[in-house]
């Protein structure tokens, strides 16, 4: 225990030690890692420890995002309290799509959710005279004190930070270990006494609520929102995340979001239209050759192996 | 019947539905032949094939290459047409044999995500290879015109679609149901390990099968590209669509992807008319219903 204290004080220390020393370039990407993070490790809830894959959860990003960018610029919003409002609103939709979502298993909850995402995606795309359609909400900003990156960082840092906090909480609750009993065995879950699916509709509202956290932290960051942050192809950004970080770990996704946008800067950086080419290429590479991810490797490697739940 | 009318003026025009009618169903028969050819390879090998859509762009922009280098003649385009589906059947029998043959006894979700990102290294490839730009193909002079239909205008190239639909289909339904092979593959929707163990080669089996459901795929994109602007984007929107086909008819049922894909064809074609804003919405909705009605579509089968 005292060992772990120790590396989350160093990792605490460096993350507010860091804009001291980094570019404003590298700030703005920490705050993208972060929301990138947060918004995989909310969806590893389902995938990693629920044993649900959601092809759609770009959705409930995007109504954090969107609800916060409308409340702030149409409704005159300040901008905690359309920040606020961004996780409610998408944990509402989750609630709403999820409760049918979760009857299904596997490929058709898969599915499912996935015709949910694009009909989010749909009506944020032709709800034109809201949305602005296709060209997005403009000139999202937060107020005049968290205007500078290093402001907005150590901002971000606060708010996610405590989500991980609550995350990490409910992942070590009763309602965490529920939750992993029904991803090993749905029908021993039910007998012991469990309400699987209503479990699973609350991991799948908690998921969305966390989801829509980071929305609103990043349309704020941002400064903009666009339809694409529903569109189907970022709903697989978490997924990849928590592929490269590996599923089953609490902090794979947070190691997972690093690797990621890394990879995505470095790559990006000398040839930007191979990004997605090397993107598939390290998930197809992820998946034939490391089924674990890359955190599931150390964890094999150097670490004992954790009792889990029996199977 | 006044109260519909004004709704709709255009009801009562015959030709005109007739028309709709029609260019729903051709609309309908390239979506079967990109969904049957993911339902046959879920069936078979139980891999929700996401780069389908993929395979069917590959296929639009090889008729745009084939056509530019052969001489210009009226056969070319037929020609093209023959080779470009082939062509995506072996990319396909690549695919399997090196990638998605060592995940079959994996977590389904693994092979999603390898799907996924196939996705995007053949978008990637593609735009290296074709450039960012739309590009077309041209019909073939013979069927470049409209032809009139009580006196509503028809495009003479849907006619060939519409003519070929039903030769695909009968073809298809004598391939599963009157040869040795169609039997096996029905046969391995059912129960795989019975027909390994009756001393079937499997894996060959899943090859041959993933090349034929590439080449529908094929296909259908061949057929489709003098009929649509040949852009990036195409993979994504047609697997969607076939995605939304095979959800509604069941995955592994060749009947229920014949059905639905006319169905969702004529939805959008008279989507269009009826709710221009929210005919895709309306598709989803559809979707939506009928996986919590029947989860497992209207003649598919619940999952194991």
């Amino acid at each position: 225990m005292g060992r772990r204290t120790a590396v989350w004080g160093i990792a605490l220390a460096a993350a507010l030690a860091l804009p001291l020393v980094l570019s404003t370039f590298f700030i703005v990407l920490l705050i993208e890692i972060a929301v990138v993070a947060l918004f995989a490790t909310a969806f590893n809830l389902l995938m990693g420890f629920g044993g649900m894959v959601s092809f759609g959860h770009a959705a409930y990003f995007a109504l954090g995002a969107y609800a916060a960018a409308l409340l702030a610029q149409k409704a005159g919003w300040p901008m905690l309290a359309a920040l606020a409002a961004a996780p409610l609103v998408a944990a509402l939709g989750a609630f709403v799509f999820g409760f049918f979502i979760v009857r299904l298993t596997h490929t058709y909850f898969a599915m499912l959710s996935l015709a949910f995402g694009q009909i989010v995606y749909t009506v944020i795309f032709k709800w034109t005279s809201l949305t602005g359609g296709d060209n997005g909400l403009l000139n999202v900003w937060p107020p005049t004190f968290l205007r500078s990156q290093t402001a907005y960082y150590y901002f971000t840092l606060l708010i996610i930070g405590t989500s991980f906090l609550g995350l990490y909480a409910i992942v070590n609750s009763p309602f965490g270990y529920a939750l992993k009993a029904i991803r090993e065995n749905p029908r021993r879950a039910r007998f012991i006494g469990v309400n699987v699916r209503r479990h699973q509709l609350y991991a799948f509202v908690l998921s969305g609520f966390f989801s829509g956290i980071a929305g609103g932290v990043f349309a704020f960051h941002n400064g903009s929102v666009f339809p694409d942050f529903a569109f189907f192809t970022k709903s697989f950004e978490p997924l990849v995340v928590v592929l490269l970080g590996g599923v089953q770990s609490f902090y794979g996704p947070l190691a997972g979001a690093f690797g990621f946008k890394l990879l995505e800067w470095l790559i990006s950086k000398w040839a930007p239209i191979y990004w997605p080419l090397f993107l598939g290429a390290i998930v197809i590479a992820v998946v034939v050759l490391l089924p674990q991810g890359f955190v599931g490797l150390l964890e094999r490697r150097a670490w004992r192996p954790r009792p889990t739940i029996a199977k | 019947m006044d109260f519909i009318t004004s709704l709709f003026p255009w009801i009562t025009n015959g030709p005109l539905v007739l028309v709709q009618v029609m260019s729903g169903l051709s609309v309908g028969m390239f979506l079967f032949l990109v969904s049957v050819g993911m339902s046959l390879i879920f069936g078979v090998t139980r891999i929700v094939n996401l780069a389908h859509g993929s395979f069917y762009m590959v296929s639009a922009y090889l008729m745009v290459t084939l056509i530019e280098v052969m001489p210009e003649h009226p056969v070319s385009f037929w020609i093209a047409l023959l080779l470009a589906p082939v062509g995506v059947g072996i990319l396909g029998g690549v695919i399997e044999v090196t990638l998605l043959r060592r995940i079959y006894r994996r977590d389904p979700m693994m092979q999603l995500i390898l799907t996924f990102g196939l996705i995007l290294v053949i978008g990637t490839l593609v735009l290296l290879v074709w450039g960012p730009d739309n590009k077309s193909v041209p019909r073939p002079d013979a069927l470049a015109g409209s032809v009139r239909i009580f006196g509503q205008p028809f495009p003479s190239y849907y006619l060939l679609v519409l003519g070929l639909s039903p030769l695909v289909a009968v073809g298809l339904w004598l391939l599963f149901y009157r040869t040795r092979w169609g039997m096996l593959v029905r046969a391995a929707t059912v129960d795989r390990e019975m027909l390994g163990a009756l001393g079937v080669d499997v894996s060959k089996l899943y090859t041959e099968v993933f090349v034929f459901g590439s080449w529908l795929a094929g296909l259908g994109g061949a057929l489709a590209a003098p009929t649509v602007a040949v852009a990036l984007g195409m993979d994504g929107d047609v697997l969607i669509n076939a995605f939304v086909v095979v959800v509604i008819g069941g995955l592994g049922s060749f009947a229920g992807s014949l059905i639905s894909a006319l169905l969702v064809g004529e939805l959008q074609s008279f989507g269009i008319l009826i709710f221009p804003a929210v005919s895709i919405v309306l598709l989803f909705a559809i979707m939506a219903v009928v996986l919590i009605v029947r989860p497992w579509g209207l003649l598919g089968h619940p999952e194991e």
